[in-house]
Order: structure tokens, then C-alpha cells, then sequence
């Protein structure tokens, strides 16, 4: 068979596969949005109705707290995260024996799905029996027996908390990965040259390390919208759907409530700041 | 250099156990739970006495935990024996020809990772639902297939593309045709990259929870699903979800150690070596 086919032949499954199981269900899904459609009263989408899932989605009150905790959501998760991946990179630099098994350990929390992670903090978060609560107590007295997924902004937090602690460590294993690869003429000069290891931390790795903070920046961005398994488990969204994001708003939306047309909208606010956010990373992120 | 200077070596090396204690107490925690007695679980007694009745009484119904392990198992076992050969065969001609389309083709590809799932499963629930897939593992097999998919072409496509092209150029020259090469030259000098993105791909569909906890019921649901059946009304049944985790948790550990070295490169899809 001539080149010219074969090359061809040999993607042709693998695109089909992901253009029938992706592009097929992305098209759908946006012809949803413009449609009207109870899952429980027809089994088949309703009536046209423009734009008005969109407008009806930035009306209500539980759309625009899920879309404010998302942001926030990311925000804190990327800072933290990002911050102390950084910092344990750094921290884990010199070698040796200790350092070189807690790098191995950097791999566990990766190997628990997002959905144990949700469980296992679940668990020590119980104000009675949960070990980090019930520790906590011991120590700041005040904070004995406080019930942290019951109320709004301690669930948030807590969400935030145990997806930093979920990624953090994979984060890590990247920045070590850009640490090694940094040519060390300059930073060696800089040390000659009689700079303190902070300034050359700021002045001369850092700045180098910018191409491979962006790409952990942006993977731990749409880690963060993505984000759901965790927050099944851990807090339901709740308390009373206070801690919703876009991702698990649209899943109640959808299979809570089974209205499927204002659902997709929902879903498709998240999906174009997302393509962009891919169009960026493949662009000038994986090129540099 | 030596960053950590900046501190005195032995505060950092308090940070450093600091760092592993975070890491290791919620998981070491999860782990003890899974050998407690349902009283001992609800007290923080770290020194008590270890039992596996836990373990037997999750094989039992309601929970028959033993049925799920096999759901799991079979759909990620066809997902990656589906998946893979697709997956290398489209890596090689993503690594070795030019084709019309190719850096699109990459981009969209990867793509399909950024967006979240939800908006995914949402058609396929109402497909599947429609023709009555609803809680088949085919349903999960085709979807986790999807999942995989790019993961694997992005990773085999990397090892591909670091191995030198001269021996098929050879190979070429003497009359084998590109069949033959891929078999008997790629195959081989790439399979260590083929099997990393196997058992990479075995994770993912292993710990994939939206899917299958959307489109499964009762017959096809999976491990990670099957975590939810031990909110009784009672309360959580902490002892038995700690096992269930355990089960879900060992052989994931044991894979990632066997694929630590090219783990980051799988998630971040080439873009750090």
C-alpha cells in the first residue's frame, strides 16, 4: 500500500474514536443549550429557546455562587499549590537518602483517585473521631469539635485544602523534573559573585523556572475546573449547595434535576474558557 | 547548587519530614481503618488489634465488593488491550510522517483532556439511555476508551519520536515493507513507552469515577462507585469503606512505583522531560 494511505489508515481509528466520543457529544451538547428540555416530563429535547438557559443561568443565584466558587476555587488551589510544590522542589534539591525517599513518596497521593482523597479527608475531618480535627483540637482548644464540612466557608476550605494536598506532591515531581534541566553557569556565577540564596532563588531560578511554572499553572487550572470526584465525596457540594462549583453545578443540574438543556449551558460556560486555556497551552506553552 | 542553604540544613530538614508526614498520615490513616474493628474506628487509638474481618464482610451482601473488583478489572483490561495497539499505530504515523492536519490533529487530541467531563457525560447518558446501555460495561469500556485515548497517543507518540529513525530507514532500504518495521523494529525498541502508557491507561480507567457513577446502577458498577454503598442510613460505615479503599489503592501504588520515572512526562503529555 503507498505511503501516502497508510499514513493515513493508521490514525484513522484513534481519530474516530475521539472525534465519535468527544466532538460527536460536544456538538450535541451545544445544541442542547439552546433547547428546553425536562428529562422527566419528555424523552425528547423541547422546545427552541435561544439564549434563555444562558440568561435563566446568570439570574440564578445558585449559578452565579457555583461560577464565584469555581474562580475562587482556582485560584486558591493554583496559588497554594504552586507555592508549595515550589517549595518542596526546592527543599528536596540537595539529595541524600532522606530526600530521595520522600521524593518516591511524591507519587502516592497521585495513585489515589480524587474520589479516595474526597473519602480519606472525609474521614479525618470527623469532628468526633476524625484524626486531624480531633488533633487539632488538642492543640488550639478553641477549634475542639468544630464541624468542618458544616458550615459554608470551613466546607470550602476544606475542599481547598485536601485538593492542595491531592496535587501538591505531582506538582512537586514536575518543578524537580524543570530544577534539574536549569543550566547551572549562571547560578553558579551568581554565587561567586557572593549573591545569598535568596536572591538567587528569586533573581536567577525562578525566572528560568517560568516556562515550567506556566505549564503547572495551566494543568493545575483545568485540574481545578475539572475538579468533581473530590467534592462528591467530600462535601456534596454542600452545605446546602453552598459549595458548589461549575462542574458539580451542572451535574446536579443534570442528574439531580434532569433539566437537561439549562444544564449544557452550564456546562458550556465552563468548555470555552477551556479551549482557549488549550489553544494557549499548546500554542506557547509546549512550543517554548 | 544547593538551594535549601538558605535555611540551616537541619530546619530543612524538618520541612522535608514535615512534607512526607502530610503526605503519608492521611493515607497511612485510611489504611489502619481498613484493619480496625467498627468500634476501634471510632476512636483515634493508634495501637489496637488488627482484624481482616473487614475485608470478609465487604464480600458479603449488600455489598458483595468482590462483584465491582471484577467490573473494574474487566473494563480496564479491555480498555487497554482496545486501546493500545490503536493508540501506537496512530502514534508512529503522528511520529514519522508528514501528515495534512497533524499539529491540529495534536492540539484537538489533546483538547478533548481539557474539557471537563461533565459535559461529556451528560450525551452519552441520554445515548446510552435511549438504546437501554445504561449500567452495561460496554457502555463504560467505550467511554473510558475515549478517555484513554489521548493520553496514550501523546505518550507513545514521545518514546516514538526518541528513537532513531536509521535502522528502519535500513530495514527500508532492504525491502521490508512499514508493517514489517513497525512489528519488528518499532514495536520492540519501543515497548517500554508502550507499556508505561498501559498501565498508565490502566489507572485512569481504574480510578475514573464521573462515568461510571453516572452511567452505572447496580450490575456494572465499579470499585470507586461502589465506595458510596457504604453510606448506611445508620451513618458511615467507615471500617468497611477503609477496606474498600485499601483495594482500590494497592495495586494503583504498585503500578505507579513500576512507572515512576515517566509518570509526570504521561500527565503532562510530553511537555516536560
Amino acid at each position: 500500500m503507498p505511503e501516502r494511505y497508510l499514513k493515513y489508515i493508521l490514525v484513522l481509528p484513534a481519530i474516530l474514536i475521539v472525534v465519535l466520543t468527544t466532538g460527536g457529544p460536544l456538538i450535541y451538547s451545544a445544541l442542547l443549550t439552546v433547547r428546553q428540555w425536562r428529562l422527566t416530563q419528555s424523552p425528547r429535547p423541547g422546545a427552541f429557546v435561544g439564549f434563555d438557559n444562558f440568561s435563566r443561568a446568570f439570574e440564578s443565584p445558585e449559578f452565579l455562587r457555583a461560577l464565584g466558587n469555581t474562580v475562587l476555587f482556582i485560584v486558591l488551589t493554583v496559588t497554594l499549590t504552586v507555592v508549595l510544590a515550589l517549595t518542596i522542589a526546592l527543599l528536596l534539591q540537595r539529595g541524600g537518602p532522606l530526600r530521595r525517599t520522600v521524593q518516591a513518596l511524591l507519587i502516592l497521593p497521585f495513585a489515589m483517585s480524587p474520589a479516595l482523597v474526597g473519602i480519606s479527608w472525609r474521614f479525618l475531618l470527623n469532628p468526633e473521631f476524625g484524626l486531624f480535627s480531633v488533633t487539632l483540637g488538642k492543640i488550639i482548644p478553641s477549634l475542639a469539635h468544630v464541624n468542618w464540612l458544616a458550615t459554608p466557608e470551613l466546607a470550602f476550605a476544606s475542599m481547598v485544602a485536601a485538593d492542595v494536598w491531592a496535587w501538591t506532591p505531582f506538582m512537586s515531581l514536575i518543578l524537580i523534573g524543570g530544577l534539574a534541566a536549569l543550566p547551572q553557569e549562571t547560578i553558579e556565577a551568581a554565587q561567586i559573585d557572593g549573591a545569598s540564596r535568596w536572591r538567587v532563588i528569586k533573581d536567577i531560578v525562578i525566572p528560568q523556572l517560568v516556562p515550567v511554572l506556566s505549564i503547572v499553572v495551566i494543568l493545575k487550572t483545568i485540574f481545578a475546573v475539572k475538579a468533581f470526584d473530590l467534592i462528591f465525596m467530600l462535601t456534596q457540594g454542600g452545605p446546602a449547595r453552598t459549595t458548589e462549583t461549575l462542574s458539580y453545578f451542572s451535574y446536579t443540574t443534570g442528574f439531580s434535576y434532569y433539566d437537561m438543556g439549562y444544564a449544557s449551558a452550564a456546562m458550556w460556560v465552563m468548555v470555552l474558557p477551556m479551549l482557549l486555556l488549550t489553544l494557549f497551552y499548546t500554542r506557547y506553552v509546549l512550543k517554548s | 547548587m544547593n538551594y535549601s542553604r538558605c535555611l540551616s540544613s537541619r530546619s530543612s530538614d524538618l520541612l522535608v519530614l514535615i512534607a512526607a508526614c502530610v503526605i503519608l498520615v492521611p493515607i497511612g490513616w485510611i489504611v489502619l481503618a481498613a484493619f480496625k474493628s467498627n468500634v476501634d474506628v471510632f476512636q483515634l487509638k493508634l495501637f489496637f488489634s488488627p482484624t481482616l474481618a473487614n475485608f470478609a464482610t465487604i464480600l458479603d451482601p449488600p455489598y458483595v465488593i468482590h462483584h465491582k473488583l471484577l467490573n473494574s478489572a474487566i473494563v480496564a483490561l479491555v480498555v487497554v488491550v482496545v486501546s493500545i495497539p490503536i493508540a501506537t499505530l496512530a502514534a508512529y504515523s503522528l511520529s514519522r510522517f508528514k501528515l495534512y492536519g497533524a499539529s491540529f490533529m495534536l492540539t484537538a487530541i489533546l483538547a478533548t483532556q481539557f474539557i471537563p467531563a461533565v459535559t461529556i457525560v451528560l450525551p452519552f447518558f441520554l445515548m446510552f439511555r435511549s438504546i437501554g446501555m445504561l449500567d452495561t460495561l460496554l457502555a463504560l469500556i467505550l467511554i473510558h476508551t475515549s478517555i484513554v485515548m489521548p493520553y496514550a497517543i501523546w505518550m507513545i507518540k514521545g518514546f516514538i519520536d526518541g528513537i532513531p529513525i536509521e535502522t528502519e530507514e535500513a530495514a527500508l532500504v532492504d525491502g521490508a515493507t512499514r508493517l514489517q518495521v513497525i512489528r519488528n523494529i518499532v514495536l520492540p525498541m519501543a515497548a517500554p513507552g508502550v507499556i508505561t502508557a498501559s498501565i498508565f491507561s490502566f489507572i485512569l480507567s481504574w480510578n475514573e469515577f464521573m462515568f461510571a457513577l453516572v452511567l452505572t446502577r447496580r450490575d456494572a458498577i465499579t470499585l470507586p462507585v461502589g465506595l458510596a454503598l457504604f453510606n448506611a442510613e445508620t451513618g458511615v460505615q467507615w471500617h468497611l469503606l477503609a477496606a474498600t479503599s485499601l483495594i482500590i489503592m494497592i495495586p494503583m501504588i504498585v503500578l505507579a512505583l513500576l512507572i515512576q520515572r515517566h509518570f509526570v512526562q504521561g500527565m503532562t503529555m510530553g511537555a516536560v522531560r
